[in-house]
């Protein structure tokens, strides 16, 4: 079953916002470093999060062009295809 | 976009620590004294925070055989030992590496970075796959980008994390390299190998354990923290550096797989570099003797790394790790640890500063490393000197 983005992206943003503090409001375009201050360990963490999330591994390859939140779920659903 | 703009940044942070007065890169050791003091801005300054675990760099031993080499070989190889041949030190510093180990095989890299680079790069390819330690040192990030496999990362020091990707891995785990440390060099926690090692075993994945920072002190022998697990025949690869207990440069890998001497063939970081040069061999020879033959320099170290742990966990600070040999001391706030580390440097004591995105969980660090050479009075001077810096501090606020 193909896996869908726009859920995978609501999974996420939701995932996001427990990983948080004090989450913004987040939206696909939310990009993780410019836009709330991560640093790169965070991003890594909280990509870790997703993974056991889905019980899937994201190669650091695939993660170089990933900046916002509806990129990253393009990853995931790649991976779960 | 010109080609220099991405500098801007860099320049803009430069600048801000030139103007808080707090520059590492600017820090001069204008004279040494010892292993563990020197005078910086014409003030004598304990060092607590140059990884000379062993404080062998003034070892009259080891000075005396890197003169002799100096004077019966030269200065220099001038060239890798593919183009330019192997001096015999080359070949004995590994027949010695080797043999410490209880394997056959060692080669020597001219920098810790390049055995990093050097044994990932000739051991991993296309098709394969590394799992990595989080908070794996750069060096080890940089030769798993060199090998074009895929790399996962598993969290930091977490062998159920390390499972979970394996089983994801499926059959590819065969062809899996996991890369971990021994003793993480920031915040000086130790693996816990016994586990990962158990995993990777499982899993038929292959297990490689840089103990860069815990060569010396860790084991019965001194071979690291695999020893000290008791897991060092479960660890495929086993890389080092000669620059930290053994006071000198360079690094080695050592295996009981004879593919180790197919890399001189395979890898580019040992055939394109300069080898090591003759002086360094020598006083590498002679440290590497005495981690053999010196115990109470284990015993020593260990002393101090406690004292120095209780002294300042005593102070109320937050530290990294259970005690080792490297002790770092987290502020929750850049400019505090700024503050502190420029008070510590006007006190007399050099530490490593250590700031986000160097710092493994987005902390702000001032790390320390004790040293065999470090005496008790050294030791309670540097928590002396931590317990004014950090009152000094608070005051300014």
């Amino acid at each position: 079953m193909k896996a869908d983005q726009s859920e995978i992206e609501a999974e996420i943003t939701r995932i996001l916002a427990a990983f948080l503090e004090k989450p913004p409001v987040l939206t696909g375009a939310t990009d993780l470093v410019a836009d709330l201050d991560l640093e790169s360990v965070q991003v890594m963490e909280f990509v870790v999060e997703v993974e056991d999330h889905y019980d899937i591994a994201i190669d650091l390859e695939s993660l170089s062009n990933v900046h916002t939140i509806s990129e990253l779920a393009a990853v995931v659903a790649r991976s779960l295809d | 976009m010109d080609l220099m703009d991405k500098f801007t940044v860099l320049r803009e942070r430069q600048q801000e620590l030139a103007d808080d007065g707090a520059d590492p890169t600017r820090v001069v050791m204008e004279r040494l004294l010892s292993a563990t003091e020197a005078i910086v801005d014409g003030r004598r300054t304990i060092l607590a925070g140059t990884n000379n675990y062993l404080g062998l760099t003034f070892d009259p031993e080891c000075i005396a055989a890197g003169q002799a080499a100096l004077a019966e070989q030269g200065t220099g190889t001038t060239g890798s030992r593919m183009a330019n041949g192997n001096y015999q030190g080359h070949g004995a510093l590994e027949r010695e590496l080797a043999e410490f180990y209880g394997v056959p095989h060692a080669m020597v890299f001219s920098t810790g970075y390049s055995a990093n680079l050097g044994t990932l790069a000739a051991l991993v390819g296309q098709d394969d796959c590394v799992l990595l330690d989080a908070d794996a040192h750069a060096s080890l990030y940089d030769g798993c980008r060199m090998t074009g496999a895929d790399i996962y990362r598993f969290k930091h020091n977490d062998p159920d994390s390390l499972e979970k990707r394996l089983r994801r891995l499926g059959d590819r785990s065969s062809r899996t390299l996991v890369v971990t440390e021994g003793l993480f060099s920031v915040l000086g926690d130790e693996a816990p190998l016994a586990e990962i090692a158990e995993v990777t075993g499982r899993f038929g994945a292959y297990l490689f354990v840089d103990e860069a920072h815990s060569l010396g002190g860790y084991g019965e022998h001194g071979r690291g923290v695999a020893e000290a697990a008791g897991v060092l025949d479960q660890v495929d690869f086993v890389v080092g550096t000669f620059s930290k207990s053994l006071g000198a440069t360079g690094g080695y890998c050592v295996s009981r797989h004879d593919v180790l001497s197919l890399f001189r063939f395979a890898s580019r970081p040992y055939i394109f570099t300069a080898s090591p040069c003759p002086s360094v061999v020598a006083t590498t020879r002679v440290a590497l003797r005495h981690v053999r033959e010196r115990p109470e320099l284990k015993t020593r170290l260990w002393d101090n790394a406690r004292a120095l742990h209780q002294g300042l966990c005593d102070l109320g600070l937050t530290l990294g790790a259970d005690a080792s040999p490297v002790v770092a001391v987290r502020f929750a706030e850049k400019p505090r640890a700024l503050a502190t580390w420029r008070r510590l440097l006007e006190l007399g004591v050099y530490t490593n500063l250590m700031l986000p995105p160097a710092s493994p969980d987005g902390s702000s660090l001032l790390r320390c490393s004790a040293s065999a050479a470090h005496t008790p009075e050294q030791i309670g001077c540097i928590v002396e000197a931590f317990r004014r810096a950090v009152a000094d501090t608070d005051e300014a606020d």
